[in-house]
């Protein structure tokens, strides 16, 4: 279960497939929950779900697109679950896309991000060269401040880009929570894992109506 | 630690090497993803070798060993994205090396290139390291210990099921009766697409989706196809499916050009259900791993306390080809230390090693300390009066301590603390082996 923008959706959808999300609901400083039904769940920053099902200390999880792209984890996608849905995008300052410019001037873009794989395979399949500068936190600092030219991160609304003044340049992907599951789990599970997966399409279903 | 506590260690042993000193790595240091075996570790790997050895002959395989290093041209032949993740070096003439990253496009090339006059079915085994460099971030060693066979020469259910018998009855003798065997067959998506008439710029897209386990992007293209009717739902949830031969029913009723692969695909159940493995096996055709390498069938193997599959395999009859002496061959790799880990797991404590430390075994006890060795049990052998017997037995997970004492002997067994003292005990320690 990941912690943050999508634990809420994601505890609500699970309810809506019938799996029993009490524990979870329950709250508290834990971090590990058990269910009536002997499931547990295991909340983690969203950024380590696909370590700990890739390791098989879990069966599934529930994780954003955006988190797989970057990290590559060796595991199945199951099912496109159809909230925290979002954009990866590259923005930069308002006013005229200084990118033209600098690439063909100084050749090779700074560009501040969370997501260094995906920002590296957007400007390589682009035919341009970047200079990735990693940050933990508050991109949207980086063109503001003269630490980068433009910035790669994960749009919602866009209101936090209009708010520090950079413009959204190109779309990379759209993103949003998938259903993911460990290799080894997904066979030998097979048929709890494709029962599940079952009622969460129907519930995604259920939704999108 | 303080500050200036460290300062101080520091400055005190400023003219000698400093055990953090980037340049000169610590002792115990190692290149990433290497590791040392251990003793007990060792036993127990030696242990699922031999067993997976043992079956492989019980079949009719033969060991064949090849090289830990190969031209890399000459694997790359084979399978061009195969030495991505390999070791290189060069030779004294600057041609480039790789230690083998995997066993099984070297016994090809031993199969295609020194048993051309064979006239087949070929089946050999092999057992031994191959090497890849880690990912960063992942916990996986560099050195994979694996064991494989290969039936070459041979086509058709008949062959691909003496493969899965052979697999499902290898990993049942390491131990693993409980593994579960999933098979998926190019060869029938090949002809789902093919009756369906998907175009080759989708189909590399799907082929992506598929290796990469993507079911949601193998669902939005399969869907943005222009297929109608029940074809393209087909199409779209093909990778999802699993289950046994009704899949495959299903496959050959909407998509009536893949009907001959799913037969083959069904009489291949037919034979494994024959040898009773109907429950061990799972269809699954999202088992889709490397769609340039494999022809037909594609085989993995699971056990719960392992993360990764335990074994791996498939058809692949254009590999032989690639080394100049075409023909069909079907196999598996098993890596060991996946077995070993899945044992592990499910097992209890391991038991004490039948072995005696003997104290004596060197002077006035040589004799008996001999004739224990030649009866088959092993023995440390210290000289009378050694201290050490009860620490050594402890630390090296040995059984039965001895010393005389008196005219007789005296035997402790740690296993459950009885004592023995009698003027028989050796005899009496080799009627319990």
């Amino acid at each position: 279960m990941p912690l943050g923008a999508l634990y809420q959706d994601a505890i609500a959808l699970l309810g809506a497939a019938g799996v029993d999300v009490a524990p979870l609901q329950a709250g508290g400083r834990k971090l590990v929950f058990q269910a009536d039904d002997a499931t547990v769940f295991i909340t983690t920053r969203p950024s380590d779900v696909p370590t700990y099902v890739e390791a098989g200390a879990a069966d599934i999880g529930i994780v954003g697109r955006d988190v797989i792209n970057e990290r590559r984890p060796d595991v199945y996608e199951l099912l496109d679950l159809r909230f925290g849905e979002c954009r990866m995008v590259y923005a930069t300052a308002a006013g005229e896309d200084p990118t033209p410019e600098i690439i063909a001037r100084l050749g090779v873009l700074r560009v501040a991000t969370k997501y260094p794989q995906i920002a590296e395979a957007h400007f390589l399949a682009t035919g341009r060269q970047v200079e990735l500068v990693k940050v933990s936190g508050s991109v949207e600092l980086g063109p503001l401040v003269g630490l980068a030219d433009g910035i790669v991160d994960l749009v919602a609304t866009g209101t936090t880009l209009r708010e520090n003044g950079l413009v959204e340049r190109e779309q990379i992907f759209h993103s949003s929570a998938r259903l993911i599951a460990n290799r080894v789990s997904h066979k030998l599970r097979a048929e709890d894992i494709d029962a599940l997966t079952a009622r969460l399409a129907q519930a995604v279903a259920a939704e999108a109506v | 630690m303080s500050g200036s506590t460290s300062g101080c260690a520091h400055s005190a042993r400023k003219s000698s090497v400093s055990p953090t000193d980037p340049i000169q790595p610590a002792a115990g240091a190692l290149p990433s993803g290497a590791r040392d075996v251990l003793p007990v570790e060792a036993a127990e790997l030696r242990e699922v070798e031999d067993d997976l050895r043992a079956t492989f002959a019980r079949y009719g395989y033969r060991e064949v060993r090849t090289p830990v290093v190969e031209f890399a041209h000459q694997l790359e032949r084979a399978d061009s994205g195969g030495l991505d993740r390999a070791y290189r070096l060069f030779d004294e003439a600057g041609r480039v090396l790789v230690l083998r990253p995997d066993m099984t496009i070297p016994v090809a090339r031993l199969i295609a290139t020194r048993l051309p006059e064979h006239p087949g079915p070929i089946r050999v085994s092999y057992t031994g390291p191959s090497f890849r460099v880690p990912q960063p971030g992942k916990p996986v060693a560099s050195e994979h210990r694996q064991a494989g066979a290969e039936l070459v020469g041979a086509h058709g259910p008949e062959a691909d099921a003496e493969a899965v018998l052979l697999l499902w009855d290898a990993l049942r003798s390491a131990g693993l009766g409980h593994a579960r065997i999933g098979l998926g067959d190019v060869s029938v998506t090949d002809a789902v697409l093919d009756g369906l008439g998907v175009p080759t710029d989708a189909r590399t897209r799907l082929a992506r989706a598929a290796e990469s386990r993507d079911l949601v992007e193998w669902r939005t293209e399969a869907s943005a196809l222009e297929i109608g009717g029940p074809g393209r739902d087909l199409l779209a949830g093909l990778p999802a499916m699993r289950g046994h031969a009704e899949v495959l029913d299903e496959i050959a009723e909407t998509v009536p050009a893949a009907a001959p692969a799913c037969e083959r695909m069904v009489r291949l159940l037919e034979l494994l259900d024959q040898e009773g493995l109907h429950d061990a096996v799972l269809v699954d055709l999202g088992i889709l791993r490397d769609w340039q390498y494999y022809s037909g069938l594609v085989i993995e193997a699971y056990a719960d306390g392992a993360a990764l599959p335990v074994a791996q395999g498939g058809r692949y009859d254009g590999l032989a080809a690639r080394f100049g002496t075409p023909r069909s061959a079907v196999g598996f790799t098993i890596e060991l230390e996946f077995v070993h880990r899945a044992l592990a797991g499910a097992r209890t404590r391991r038991p004490l090693d039948f072995g005696l430390v003997l104290v004596g075994g060197l002077d006035a006890l040589q004799a008996q300390a001999a004739d224990l060795r030649a009866g088959g049990i092993p023995v440390i052998a210290l000289a009378t009066g050694d201290p050490r017997a009860e620490a050594l037995a402890a630390a090296e997970g040995w059984r039965f301590v001895g010393q005389p004492e008196g005219s007789a002997l005296r035997i402790v067994d740690r296993a459950d603390g009885a004592v023995l003292v009698s003027m028989t005990a050796l005899e009496d320690l080799s009627s319990l082996r």
